[in-house]
């Protein structure tokens, strides 16, 4: 059983975002502390539960992104992950999802899964799309927003659920080899252990340069990058915490909310 | 009249559930409206289920647009993979300019897919659509809200996820006054290859009606741990009907129970007065509360996205400022 698990390095949510001086795309404040997408580390997590269950089965990480994603897939080995594959590719400037899923489909650990996990969407570009599309470039039947893995071997399946709205899930079952985007809530992920990181240090990836393989045309780009609207006010307070603090209340009182 | 779908339409894909149109189409309407002032093409709402066509007459009452209704014994219940497969067949043959899909757990489970089989492009999360120099602009936010992208497409179908909340369904009745569009439907019959869903199931039902509450005071990730849920559960109790609720991160940590998420996979809110703790402001969290009447931030990050929809900004730190909150409202008393 071969376990595919896509990964992306993010930024931490407070970091600041500036737009760039090209106008479209962002530079993140200093110091920023990049580390893996929530939704990627359930998947991760998720991966190697399944690897703990059915001997025999070997995870392997895939991602897609500058030299520093080096740190997240080894961290994802030291969560309990065999190998990992590293496209290396600019951060600079936004990549079409299209040419993530086809740059990931070209590698023979993508052709050889049985199943590949994602995350159902990255924290910080949102789009939620590469797995659906790697789903296409693969012909794998796909399931998004999955909160629960049920994996029956004897009929060369999956059963999942998947979280639609308003508090419904829907069961479906997908014949191997299939993808799943994995939604946060599923599991809590692991920490790396000691003894798997230092194996993960010393692994060598599978590490392929992105501008070496074949272009794709992308059919949508970034025109520019805006602050977002503000849709409201936004009157900020001032003064030393206590005196927010009785400012707050003065505001609440005066619109009757305290009593 | 003869419904057909070319390369000039711009396309609704209506979402429903249970035997309802989910308002979620209305926008998908107007927003299908919006492209359609800047690049001229004829509106088509497709509707596809298990037996639709009372739902699609339904559709052409209310919106005075001509609607196609697919009927399928495999679409009892909604299946990716048997949907995308239904779409292709009967779009392939000459993919619309523009297919207008709800940002739902549904629609962004199929959109990117539809869009790779049509030979185009899909943007998803969508919150505004307006011309440009280059033709429509599709803006998006990025990084948890504080960027705005906006995308342009150069393919001949572009699919659309369009962020809940985005085109408010409030004109349904101004909608109504063009009359009745036409109806067609189609039976027809999807083969499910590698895929089946065999049920839905309701996972957790609410002893909560937030959509009654006059007061939200809500929890994100910024509360730092557990044990802070106290404090919030004391500010609470001094704001009259007042009810604890949280962001996704907080239920996905079990510190609260799922019927108490606010956001696009949890409960859309609008009550007078909500107070956002340590929320970060995330597009899903936003489009579930943007509603409310008077919105109170308070977050030690000030660039967080929140505040830019925020009537109140107050940058602090949350172990600092709520025990001060609570000590100023009980001194006022």
């Amino acid at each position: 059983m071969n376990i595919l698990v896509c990964v992306k390095q993010v930024p931490e949510p407070e970091t600041e975002a500036h737009i760039d001086p090209s106008g479209q795309w962002v530079k993140m404040g200093g110091g920023s502390n990049l580390r893996m997408n929530r939704f990627d580390e359930c998947a991760v997590e998720a991966a190697v539960q399944i690897k703990e269950r059915h001997a025999g089965t070997t995870v392997h990480i895939i991602s897609v992104g500058p030299a520093s994603s080096d740190a997240i897939i080894r961290r994802a080995i030291g969560m309990g992950a065999d190998q990992g594959t590293h496209i290396v590719a600019s951060a600079d400037g936004f990549v079409d999802p299209s040419t993530i899923a086809y740059w990931m489909s070209r590698c023979p650990a993508a052709r050889e899964a049985d199943l590949i996990f994602c995350g159902t969407m990255s924290e910080d570009l949102m789009q939620g799309q590469v797995g659906p599309l790697l789903a296409d470039r693969l012909s794998l039947p796909c399931a998004s927003a999955v909160v629960r893995v049920d994996l029956q071997l004897k009929d060369e399946q999956v059963q999942v659920e998947r979280e639609v709205e308003g508090g419904y899930r829907e069961v479906v079952a997908l014949k191997l080899p299939a993808l799943l985007t994995i939604q946060t809530g599923i599991n809590q992920p692991r920490y790396p252990s000691l003894s798997n990181l230092l194996r993960a240090n010393q692994l060598s990836l599978d590490t392929r340069q992105a501008d070496e393989m074949e272009e794709v045309s992308s059919l949508q780009k970034v025109l520019r990058m805006m602050p977002p609207r503000k849709l409201r006010d936004g009157r900020i307070l001032k003064g030393s915490t206590t005196e927010k603090a009785e400012q707050l209340v003065t505001i609440l009182a005066n619109r009757s909310y305290l009593s | 009249m003869i419904t057909t779908i070319n390369k000039e339409t711009i396309l609704v894909v209506a979402e429903h559930f249970q035997g309802d149109v989910r308002p979620a189409t209305y926008e998908l309407v107007q927003a299908a409206e919006t492209i359609q002032q800047i690049r001229p093409g004829p509106i088509q709402i497709l509707i596809l289920g298990q037996d639709v066509e009372a739902l699609a007459n339904l559709l052409a009452e209310t919106t005075g647009k001509d609607v196609l209704g697919i009927s399928a014994p495999q679409l009892s219940h909604y299946n990716g993979q048997v949907f995308t497969e239904a779409l292709v067949d009967l779009l392939s043959g000459a993919p619309p300019a523009y297919v207008c899909v709800a940002h739902s757990s549904r629609g962004s489970d199929f959109a990117p897919g539809l869009a790779a089989r049509l030979k185009g492009t899909c943007i998803t999360a969508v919150n505004a659509i307006f011309a440009c120099e280059e033709g429509i602009c599709f803006s998006r936010d990025l990084f948890g809200g504080k960027v705005t992208a906006e995308m342009v497409s150069s393919a001949s179908t572009t699919v659309l996820t369009i962020a809940p909340g985005s085109y408010p369904p409030s004109s349904g009745s101004h909608l109504k006054r063009r009359g009745r569009g036409g109806v067609q439907h189609k039976k027809i019959s999807v083969k499910e290859k590698k895929s089946k869903t065999l049920s839905i199931k309701l996972f957790q039902t609410s002893d909560v009606d937030l959509s009654d509450a006059l007061v939200i005071v809500s929890a994100g990730r910024g509360i730092g741990d557990a044990q802070n849920l106290e404090r919030i559960y004391a500010l609470a109790a001094l704001i009259p009907q007042s009810v604890v609720c949280g962001s996704r991160p907080v239920i996905d940590l079990g510190w609260m129970p799922y019927d108490r998420q606010v956001g696009v996979t949890g409960a859309t809110v609008s009550p007078a007065l909500y107070l956002a703790c340590g929320i970060s402001g995330a597009a899903q969290h936003i489009s579930g509360m943007k509603g409310s009447g008077f919105i109170v931030a308070i977050n030690s990050d000030p660039t967080a996205a929140i505040f830019n929809q925020s009537d109140i900004c107050i940058v602090e730190d949350l172990d600092v400022f709520i025990p001060a909150l609570i000590d100023a409202i009980t001194t006022r008393r």
